[in-house]
């Protein structure tokens, strides 16, 4: 067996046997959720979002309710899979706060917040993409990439995001095709 | 369901429509302006122009889900909620309520109300050329359409005279000019790959696209506001549709008698006179039965439910269904695919922008098979459909690494220019494409349930592995990075461009209508949806449909004058 086929079964090992954990994890996973354990991490949800979008000079993703929006789709446009995985990434993200610095995240100072956000941002998903497919179609999208892609949208399409975050043009009425960027220009809001 | 066996209301018109969308919207207006009293049946709800469209003018945050659909959305309509949004949903059936079968996976899309789908059409608006009509007989595939260019040239100038149809004319035969308004504007990136396919490429240009949104001020309506927001319904009437246009032009004439929840289930058929004499239907609310009778009838319930009709519809003149002495209703069903394109980042013009959101992109007309001779592994052609853009945030979510105060800032300014284009292609019409009725299950009004059997071919497969070659190939000239190719490859449907299952053609044995939409069997009865089309050609089709309305209403009400029916 030369190197490269090598390297190549022991993925496809690797990866079955990723997929039978999944299989059980699948099931744990598919579970209902009740919303009120959603709803108690609001606050998180909310300290999380921010660190991901801050309050600059235009308003951050607090200021914006992000978390409300986030919970609401999570409930309501998510499967259970889904919920589950995202209630244990936050479990898995508190723990990390107290084994590393002995409080929740919530407690912590901003320097603090950033590095376990980092830590999370860099440990979402595996480094296949094979694998990494395999596990969203099963178990949902992990946990910090559903997190990051909620507090987008829900900013991006919040009033405050909308309007100050980025450039709403409620009535545009012409279209000018071309026209040269502006200083600080912001991107439209809507496509 | 209970359904009463009892016959209400007896009454009769000059002609009835049966279906309000697009094509029968155009009947109906044609047919009251003519003065004669129309009965325009609609199975759905009325939708009023304006005072019905709830969200046309609500902001991104008053969705509380924002753009996602909820998963009771995804569990009862399967189908649909893969096209609607929560700001168009109210414009598409259930799934639920209104089940089909799928012999294999077909994606059937509908909208039940007054205006139909041209509520939310995608409003291109393209005439077919002698290509596209000479094509089946050159070829030798399926039948020969009984007429030629000439024949509908003057109705498409018509149609769109009504209409008002923005476009830039390009004096191309395989796509002929219209009658156009000023067209939209191309932006940077699109222009600069216009200018490089000009230069690199024989007998392909790129074009903005042509549709049925106003650049000015235009039969009481529009212009069109740039906010790209028109499924939701038009609140300045920017775009065509049925509701803002050709109902109310109907209205006007005082001929139009309108009948929402209408569920025509049969068309009657005189054994004296030999042609139909009017139509039942149930009333989907209280579920009464009411016949209708008629001197004239158009059937514009668009092409799946127009077949399922006729092939409910047997007496002992026509025991498999109304006017199908060929056999050919409901078979050679088609629809477009357009699955198939590449994307590309641009480096240059990142000191441009644009401001509006202009409710259209670009179009690169067909440039394959023009001739005899060329040398493809497919017959007929495709034109390509695309757009370009800075990419903003709905785009970057997924690229951008990081988050902070710098993320943010990349997250809400305008990244590179970005084109998407995907060929629309023809398909061609196969026998085994096709609507039945099932034999046992029925929907809630007794109704014997729609069964598609549906699949794209080898021809169309070809077509599309042409698609991404070209279209990656005209990015990588003009200087794109980053290209991908793709087939979405999306079920029968997904186009939303069903045709054929009532088909024009000369011979009554091998076709449903006449040259003149005119049904074979029944020369009281003309059918000018989607149904009648002998061939797709590669052009969106709703401007032809209007076209053929259009005409036929000029050719039955002659014809009615003159006694011949």
């Amino acid at each position: 067996m030369n190197r490269r086929t090598y390297i190549k079964n022991s993925l496809i090992f690797g990866t079955l046997g990723l997929a039978s954990f999944s299989a059980f994890k699948w099931f744990e996973f598919s579970k209902q959720i009740d919303p009120k354990t959603l709803w108690d991490k609001k606050e998180l949800i909310g300290e999380l979002a921010e660190v991901i979008i801050p309050e600059t000079d235009t308003p951050g993703a607090k200021a914006a309710s992000v978390n409300v929006y986030i919970i609401n789709v999570l409930l309501n446009c998510t499967d259970a899979k889904q919920q589950n995985k995202f209630l244990t990434g936050l479990d898995d993200l508190e723990n990390y706060s107290i084994d590393k610095y002995g409080k929740t995240f919530l407690k912590c100072n901003l320097t603090e917040k950033d590095a376990i956000v980092e830590h999370f941002a860099d440990h979402s998903g595996y480094s296949n993409r094979l694998i990494n497919k395999i596990n969203n179609k099963l178990l949902g999208e992990p946990f910090y990439s559903k997190l990051r892609n909620l507090t987008i949208e829900g900013y991006c399409l919040s009033q405050l995001g909308a309007t100050q975050g980025l450039a709403y043009d409620y009535i545009p009425g012409k279209f000018e095709s071309c026209i040269p960027l502006q200083k600080n220009q912001k991107s439209w809001a809507t496509k | 369901m209970y359904i009463s066996d009892k016959i209400k209301n007896q009454q009769s018109y000059d002609a009835i429509v049966i279906g309000s969308g697009i094509s029968g919207g155009w009947a109906a207006m044609e047919l009251c302006k003519k003065g004669l009293k129309t009965l325009l049946l609609e199975r759905g709800r009325d939708v009023k122009h304006i005072t019905d469209y709830p969200t046309a003018t609500l902001n991104p945050w008053d969705f509380k889900f924002g753009y996602n659909n909820t998963n009771k959305d995804r569990e009862i309509d399967p189908v649909q909620s893969s096209a609607y949004g929560p700001a168009d949903k109210h414009f598409y059936v259930s799934d639920a309520e209104h089940p089909y079968i799928q012999e294999r996976p077909f994606h059937w899309y509908r909208g039940y109300q007054v205006g139909g789908r041209s509520l939310t059409w995608g409003r291109q608006c393209y005439r077919l050329s002698d290509l596209d009509f000479m094509a089946n007989m050159k070829e030798g595939i399926a039948v020969d359409w009984p007429i030629r260019y000439k024949d509908i040239a003057p109705w498409y100038s018509y149609a769109e005279s009504h209409i008002g149809v923005s476009g830039q004319r390009e004096n191309l035969s395989q796509l002929p000019d219209g009658e156009f308004l000023t067209p939209m504007e191309l932006n940077c990136i699109e222009k600069h790959l216009g200018e490089s396919i000009k230069k690199n490429e024989q007998n392909r240009l790129l074009t903005i696209a042509r549709v049925a949104n106003l650049t000015r001020g235009w039969d009481s309506r529009g212009p069109c506001q740039n906010r790209n927001l028109c499924s939701r319904g038009c609140p300045f009437g920017g775009y065509f549709s049925s509701n803002s246009s050709t109902i109310p032009a109907a209205f006007a004439t005082g001929n139009l008698t309108l009948r929402p929840h209408s569920i025509v289930t049969e068309i009657l058929f005189d054994d004296q006179k030999q042609k139909a004499k009017g139509v039942r239907i149930i009333d989907a609310l209280t579920n009464e039965v009411h016949e209708f009778y008629s001197k004239i009838i158009f059937v514009n319930a668009s092409t799946i439910p127009t077949a399922g009709l006729l092939l409910n519809s047997t007496s002992s003149r026509f025991p498999n269904g109304f006017g199908n002495d060929s056999d050919q209703i409901g078979h050679n069903l088609m629809d477009h695919h357009s699955n198939a394109g590449a994307y590309g980042v641009h480096d240059k013009y990142t000191d441009q922008y644009y401001k509006g959101r202009r409710p259209s992109g670009f179009l690169i007309p067909r440039f394959r098979n023009l001739t005899d001779n060329e040398n493809h592994s497919f017959k007929r052609g495709y034109n390509i459909q695309g757009h370009g853009e800075r990419r903003e945030w709905m785009d970057k979510s997924q690229s951008l690494a990081g988050f902070g105060k710098d993320f943010k800032a990349q997250l809400t300014t305008p990244g590179p220019w970005t084109v998407w284009m995907a060929g629309w292609g023809e398909c061609l019409p196969y026998y085994k494409n096709k609507v039945t009725l099932d034999s046992d299950l029925k929907d809630k009004w007794d109704q014997p349930l729609l069964k598609i059997d549906f699949s794209f071919e080898e021809n169309e497969n070809k077509m599309m592995d042409d698609i991404k070659q070209t279209s990656a190939d005209m990015l990588e000239k003009a200087g794109f990075k980053d290209i991908s190719i793709f087939n979405y490859n999306k079920p029968g449907g997904s186009t939303i461009h069903e045709m054929g299952t009532a088909r024009m053609g000369n011979d009554p044995k091998t076709s449903v209508l006449n040259r003149f939409n005119q049904m074979h069997g029944a020369k009281n009865v003309f059918i000018t949806d989607g149904s009648c089309m002998t061939s797709s050609a590669s052009q969106n089709p709703s401007l032809t449909y209007m076209a053929l309305t259009a005409r036929a209403c000029q050719f039955a009400f002659d014809q009615l004058k003159n006694g011949h029916l």
